[in-house]
């Protein structure tokens, strides 16, 4: 999960623009970290170092890694121990935008160890994500105090994270949350929750991401907007609500009741409303607490 | 009771959860498989086809999962009804076996999860 917020932390940091990043999320899956990006990651090479070894593999008929050693850089040991992790999304996600230009090897490795400091991540974060540090992250992203509904709303968002990572995918990148208090949708999927934590939850899109996210849902190409495509999203709010129930049952002791799913096409919403867009290679979904 | 001659109902207003529950009932070898997409439609079709095991969802339009298991049983005590649902918390547990539901399930439901109910039915 740390990685979806690695991308907002680019674009915050204006490293990268929304399209820059949505094209890297589109090719992250076929994209293999190379030896420099991982080498800056572990910490083997600085980006400078990086940059001396790539520019010597234009003269030189041998591999990155064997240039590397030869120039004292890294030893095989480290060399071989970093071709065997090459598959940490968010080093995959580096490459993607190293790759398309859209950043330096250098501004790279800058930004890739800023966010472990500022956020105290270690590599085994990245990979398995404690469920305490996700939590922190999500509540100093989302700005929650320390009341009862940003409990639910931590909870909330944490389990959401992990549904979408389980069901749809891990290439998508969460931006700057918003508090509105009315907008207008374009097609979405709604679910009242009723209890303690009283509220509608919505995914909304605009069709072409709407019918992205129903596919990846369905397991199957949707590409007409139809009963299955509004069940594929209603299905997931659904899921992803009833794992929540069950949450909030066994851990706060509280018993929420969940309301059929209800379908919107160019409606409004009003209320207390905390906006969460998400960006996929497919499009921007906004997910949705209407309180 | 074998499998080819087994009738089974799936009650859930998710067309996406019929079919994949109809796919899965259709691999194992189940084809008589009759679908509902809300609690009153399941209540009907129940005592249309008298299925061997009903699939019912909780949270659903008209009328909910649970009142469902209540009239199908209260017409055949002896229904096997399973209540499939993401919504697994204790109370719904709780009120699902006291309302007399033959198994519970949480959704997502798994193609194992649906063979060994088979399984279990047909014993």
């Amino acid at each position: 999960m740390f990685t979806q917020f690695f991308g907002n932390y680019l674009l915050n940091k204006g490293l990268v623009d929304t399209k820059q990043l949505a094209d890297a999320l589109a090719v992250q899956k076929q994209t293999r970290p190379r030896l420099g990006v991982l080498a800056i990651n572990a910490g083997y090479m600085t980006a400078e170092q990086v940059d001396m070894v790539h520019a010597e593999q234009q003269r030189v008929d041998k591999r990155i890694g064997d240039i590397a050693c030869d120039m004292g850089f890294m030893t095989h040991d480290q060399v071989e121990e970093l071709l065997s992790s090459q598959g940490a999304a968010h080093l995959q996600l580096g490459q993607a935008l190293v790759n398309s230009g859209a950043m330096t090897n250098a501004a790279f490795a800058d930004a890739l160890n800023s966010y472990k400091s500022e956020n105290s991540l270690s590599d085994v974060d990245f990979k398995n994500g404690s469920g305490a540090k996700i939590d922190e992250l999500i509540r100093k992203f989302y700005n929650f105090s320390d009341d009862s509904r940003s409990a639910y709303l931590t909870e909330y968002i944490a389990l959401l994270f992990k549904n979408i990572i389980r069901f749809i995918g891990d290439d998508f990148t969460p931006l700057a949350p918003q508090k509105l208090s009315e907008i207008k949708t374009e097609l979405a999927a709604v679910q009242k929750i009723d209890g303690d934590f009283s509220c509608a939850t919505v995914i909304d899109a605009p069709e072409k991401a709407y019918l992205g996210f129903a596919s990846r849902y369905a397991g199957e190409e949707l590409t007409e907007l139809d009963e299955m495509a509004h069940a594929s999203c209603g299905e997931f709010l659904n899921l992803h609500n009833g794992l929540f129930t069950v949450n909030v049952s066994n851990e706060m002791n509280t018993e929420l009741k969940l309301q059929p799913q209800e379908y919107l096409e160019k409606g409004s919403l009003s209320g207390d409303i905390s906006v969460i867009p998400l960006v996929f290679p497919f499009g921007t979904v906004l997910f949705m607490a209407v309180l | 009771m074998s499998v080819e001659t087994m009738k089974v109902l799936i009650c859930d207003d998710s067309i996406l959860a019929r079919k994949k529950t109809k796919t899965a009932l259709n691999q194992l070898g189940v084809t008589q498989v009759f679908e509902a997409s809300d609690g009153e439609q399941a209540i009907a079709a129940y005592k249309e086809h008298q299925p061997d095991i009903t699939l019912m969802d909780i949270v659903m339009p008209k009328v909910d999962g649970v009142e469902a298991l209540k009239a199908i049983l209260a017409e055949n005590p002896k229904a096997k009804v399973v209540m499939a649902s993401s919504v697994g918390t204790q109370e719904n547990l709780k009120e699902a076996i006291k309302a007399g539901a033959f198994d519970f399930l949480q959704k997502p439901i798994s193609e194992d999860q649906i063979k060994a109910l088979i399984s279990k039915a047909a014993k």
